[in-house]
């Protein structure tokens, strides 16, 4: 891993044109801005590897997916919300 | 919010999180699924989704889309977008629905994305009614 000090307001640019600027130092956390094309992805790691996680315990084997269809509308109350148009 | 029907195949140019690698999906909607779609992954033995429309598990569900998921998806405002809400099955038999991070698709190019909003009031993990 590279490491940088930097103080208040000073960034790194990553590759063309992804900067990362210190914008507040506090006692026990840090302020950070991001600045990136809009094709980029930034999100909080906790965030994403939540989502990761439940796409992990939702994702199925294709051969799976009738049986598991099956078993879900078997145990759909109906009628399940009706959409607002 | 105006649901639209898809068929066919959907690309997510980013993957899914944790799916990075898969970026096309079939999208398979039919009565004797009702109110299930399924998203079949088209690489072999790639993951596969059940998922549901979220305003049947919410219906005063009120999901935000900023404009570089727009632009991700090639949309603007006008456009009708598919919301699908993917469905995890646990081995007690209930099942939760992905209010969180839903799956938005443009009919209009087949783009999809799955949303990571930075703020969200909505679960993972949402129960799904079942009976």
């Amino acid at each position: 891993m590279l490491v940088f000090t930097r103080k208040v307001d000073e960034a790194i640019v990553i590759g063309d044109g992804i900067e990362i600027t210190v914008l507040r130092v506090g006692r026990d956390s840090v302020r950070i801005g991001v600045t990136a094309a809009p094709n980029v992805s930034v999100h909080r790691r906790e965030v994403y590897d939540q989502i990761r996680a439940a796409n992990a315990a939702a994702a199925s084997a294709p051969d799976a997916i009738p049986g598991l269809v099956a078993r879900l509308r078997r145990g759909v109350t109906p009628p399940l919300g009706t959409p607002k148009s | 919010m105006n649901q639209s029907a898809v068929d066919g195949v959907v690309t997510f140019a980013e993957g899914l999180p944790g799916f990075e690698g898969h970026h096309q999906f079939m999208l398979l909607a039919s009565s004797d699924m009702q109110p299930f779609t399924v998203m079949r992954g088209m690489a072999d033995g790639g993951p596969s989704f059940v998922a549901i429309d979220p305003r049947m598990v919410d219906r005063g569900y009120q999901p935000t889309l900023d404009r570089v998921d727009l632009a991700r998806l090639s949309a603007d405002e006008r456009d009708t977008l598919l919301w699908l809400a993917i469905v995890a099955a646990r081995e007690d038999g209930s099942a939760t629905a992905n209010l969180r991070a839903p799956v938005v698709i443009n009919p209009g190019t087949m783009r999809g994305i799955q949303v990571i909003a930075a703020e969200s009031q909505y679960r993972t993990d949402h129960p799904l009614p079942l009976g």
